[in-house]
């Protein structure tokens, strides 16, 4: 398969095309996971994005070290980065704090070292990310499942759930844990907002749902015998995962800014934790004689966000069938000489 | 239907009780309001705790309380609600009322603003797809839906307000600033305008030449100290916007929207002078809404009467153009009210505002002073929403359209012959917008929840502000009073968005 992969990006070659403009022969004899992955690596700035992702991931948590645990109970490694959020150093360069070789972020006004500050918030910032962007992906999916499969009255109360969900706002959750619940880490806040994020999503997965239960396979598999949750999991879902991968994309970009917006008015992440959202708060007015403290934790927040919008982007792209590919004049020219 | 309807208000009702009980409740734990009071110092502390239980019932457990606040709001149906009282004793419901005026005027000036930019935006970028302008707009799509928008608006207060009002000292852009933004925006419009090489790169060439005219224009008369737009260069605009709304509504070898369209602009200029002597300080908004609604009334009958066949295309293009040449004339009327409202004391040169949504040192009975510190007050924050609310729309509006352009029944009109531009107006249009409601319909529902993160940094006190301050000092009625109504309107926007839904789309039925 890589072989295949590699050959058909490398050249230059058409793509040959059918009536409908899709791609024909290019692949002939590809599964449709192989079809998939090669249409999601043609999409330059998804693969830029996905580059971008894994690396940065990498480069956060091995630079700044695995912290667990609670404030009274830690439990961390430390990274390769010398300094911790809580080490005060001397100004290196100038008076200020400003960037320097020791300190490339520079310092905050007490003479924390900022990099550590800022890696720490990334590391929290996507891990509330990913726990919120797979627990609503997970409730999501299952109750848009439901009731899209079975309709009537189920759906008509999961939709009713639904509704009343959307009402509860996630500032109140983030107060409730803050207050209650603050001294046990930022993981139970990730879990509440995850469990009230799945609105959106059970949505769409439930559209979907709604129009394949009508399709022949699901007929045909029925007849043959296929119990209900075989139909869903097996015969259904492998066909509406296109939608669940994209939406919980847009889940997963929309819950970074849903934290670090809710850390800035004070009801997400709580010190001494570091969140983005936090420090932004803590530093905008710092603007005119710190620039660096502002700019920072707002560059990689839409660094974080961008690529994860064009991750899903490209998803979307790979995973729509219907999705005509674009059409150059030179492919044509030759698609019609054959 | 009606039993439908009838069933749904019912859930719904069930619904908001449920959804309030559990707010209440989660509030109730969230914070205790005796906090401050048991760590005060003050000599009557056990009094003011024990005032304070007895004012806000603090003795009863949340979930009996949480019915005499319900009791209290039923009232609505007796006509004497009681939204209880806030832990100042000010009765929640004043607070409330002050607050949503604050908060529709913001959140709907950026929420139209966002669907119209939005869906035009969104519509071109379709029907140009995989167009280097298509590639750009979702590249800047991605990046608005990736801003934060604190973030977004430390940002617009230090450089379009306190560098900006820098500027106005001595509003003159050196040669290098003009030449590089020139380059910039006649890229942009080269880019909407699309077409051929050669015609990319004689927009470009014109757009630069004007946009660099401008700006030294511009800076040689001091012209942002002063501005004006006089009746010569809005009847050139006028003609302007004629050509471009009649190119696009109906193309242009239709003469009829053509005149219909000149008419209107001949009729707004013709209204220039008449309107200076209506609208001076002393007018109110009755004036200028009666004047408003005569012109679109008189630019509706230019388009009737011009056309006998298909009158629908060129009522709307003498409406919208008459619309924009009007909005013109007022937009150069504000302008003369600018260097007086610069040179006003409660202003002192410094126009663009970043916090509160008025000034309150202003005190003028002056119509356009007034609306122009309401201006320079909203910018801001509509800014900040618009840009972040913009990109949603776009995408929704551009998958949409792209959904309906692949049906077969575009095929079909193409095929027998319809031009693209009707294919695109009045077949796929249409059908594309339908998904939208759902959008809007709970965007409009939002509105009244407030911007909470906006309101809170350009220090507006609407509903957002208002439900943050009632989470962070515990005050529970405040909270209430604030939720209910976004929990209702979140509800009924649901409903709304399915009634609309099956009657604009006859494929979508209720079943009964």
């Amino acid at each position: 398969m890589a072989i295949n992969f590699k050959k058909k990006n490398n050249s230059e070659e058409p793509v040959e095309l059918n009536e409908a403009g899709n791609e024909a022969a290019g692949t002939r004899g590809m599964s449709q996971g192989q079809i998939i992955r090669r249409r999601f690596f043609q999409h330059k700035p998804a693969v830029a994005g996905l580059v971008f992702m894994i690396l940065f991931t990498i480069f956060v948590y091995s630079a700044s070290g695995i912290h667990l645990g609670t404030s009274d109970n830690p439990f961390s490694i430390q990274g390769w980065w010398p300094y911790t959020i809580t080490t005060v150093s001397d100004f290196s360069a100038c008076g200020s704090g400003c960037p320097s070789a020791a300190h490339p972020f520079g310092q905050d006004s007490i003479g924390r070292d900022y990099f550590a500050l800022v890696t720490r918030g990334a590391e929290i910032s996507l891990m509330v990310m990913v726990v919120i962007g797979g627990l609503g992906g997970l409730i999501g999916t299952v109750i848009g499942a439901v009731s899209g499969f079975f309709g009537g009255i189920i759906d008509a109360v999961m939709m009713r759930i639904t509704d009343f969900v959307i009402t509860i706002p996630s500032i109140l959750i983030g107060a409730v844990i803050g207050y209650r619940v603050g001294n046990l880490g930022v993981l139970p806040l990730a879990v509440f907002l995850g469990i009230f994020a799945w609105t959106g999503l059970t949505r769409l997965v439930r559209g979907e749902f709604l129009s394949l239960r009508e399709r022949e396979f699901v007929d045909a598999a029925r007849v043959a015998g296929a119990s209900n949750s075989r139909i869903i999991f097996k015969h259904i879902l492998p066909n509406s995962v296109g939608v669940i991968i994209v939406s919980v994309t847009l889940l997963l970009s929309g819950s970074i800014l849903t934290e670090t917006g809710l850390s800035y008015i004070g009801f997400g992440v709580q010190d001494p934790d570091v969140s983005l959202g936090l420090l932004i708060n803590k530093y905008q007015d710092s603007f005119n004689f710190a620039p660096w403290l502002f700019w920072w934790p707002g560059v990689i927040i839409i660094a974080i966000a961008l690529s994860i919008n064009f991750i899903g982007d490209g998803l979307r792209d790979a995973f729509d069938p219907r999705q005509r590919r674009r059409i150059k004049k030179k492919d044509f020219l030759t698609t019609s000489a054959k | 239907m009606l039993a439908y309807i009838g069933r749904r208000i019912s859930i719904a009702i069930l619904i908001l009780f449920g959804s309030t009980f559990i707010t209440y409740n989660l509030q109730a734990y969230a914070g205790d309001p005796l906090a401050e009071l048991r760590q005060s110092t003050e000599q009557n502390k056990q009094f003011l705790i024990d005032q304070l239980t007895k004012q806000l019932n603090l003795d009863v457990p949340p979930p009996a309380r949480y019915f005499m606040w319900l009791q209290g709001i039923l009232g609505v149906f007796t006509g004497n609600a009681d939204l209880g009282m806030t832990r100042n004793k000010l009765p929640v419901i004043d607070q409330v009322v002050a607050a949503i005026p604050t908060t529709v005027r913001l959140v709907t000036v950026s929420t139209v603003l966002a669907i119209v930019l939005g869906i035009t935006f969104g519509v071109l970028s379709a029907i140009r797809q995989y167009s280097r302008l298509d590639y750009s707009l979702t590249f800047v799509s991605f990046f608005l839906f990736s801003l934060p928008i604190f973030w977004v608006a430390v940002l617009l207060k230090e450089y379009m307000a306190i560098r900006f009002n820098d500027f106005l000292v001595n509003p003159v852009v050196d040669h290098i600033w003009a030449g590089g933004t020139a380059i910039v925006l006649a890229f942009v419009l080269a880019g909407f305008v699309g077409g051929s090489r050669r015609r990319v790169f004689a927009t470009f060439g014109v757009g630069f030449l004007i946009f660099f005219g401008a700006f030294e224009a511009m800076s040689a008369t001091l012209w942002l100290k002063d501005p004006s737009i006089g009746i010569i260069a809005i009847g050139v605009f006028g003609i302007g916007i004629a050509f471009g709304l009649t190119h696009v509504f109906t193309g242009l070898s239709n003469k009829k929207a053509l005149g219909a369209a000149f008419t209107s602009v001949g009729f707004s200029l013709g209204m220039y002078y008449p309107f200076q002597q209506l609208a001076k300080g002393d007018t109110n908004y009755m004036v200028f809404t009666a004047l408003a609604i005569t012109m679109l009334v008189v630019s509706y009958f230019i388009g009737y009467f011009f056309t006998k066949i298909d009158k629908g295309p060129v009522i709307r293009v003498a409406m919208l153009t008459a619309f924009f040449t009007s909005l013109l004339t007022v937009i150069d009327r504000v302008m003369q009210t600018w260097k007086p409202y610069t040179e006003l004391g409660a202003v002192a040169g410094r126009p663009i505002q970043t916090q509160g949504p008025v000034n309150i040192l202003l005190k003028s009975n002056d119509f356009w002073i007034n609306n122009l510190d309401l201006f320079t007050h909203i910018l801001l924050p509509t800014t900040a929403l618009t840009l972040i609310s913009f990109a949603g729309y776009l995408r929704f509006s551009r998958g949409s359209v792209l959904e309906v352009l692949s049906m077969d029944y575009i095929r079909t009109a193409r095929a027998k012959g319809v031009t693209e531009r009707e294919v695109i107006l009045r077949h796929a249009l249409r059908n594309a917008m339908i998904p939208l409601t759902t959008l809007i319909a709970f965007d409009i529902a939002g509105i009244l929840g407030g911007a909470l993160i906006t309101e809170s940094v350009f220090g507006w006190r609407g509903m957002g502000s208002l439900s943050i301050e009632a989470i962070q000092n515990q005050d529970l009625n405040l909270l209430m009073g604030t939720f209910s109504i976004t929990a209702f309107l979140a509800v009924m926007a649901t409903l709304a968005a399915d009634l609309i839904y099956s009657a604009l789309d006859p494929r979508i039925r209720i079943r009964k």
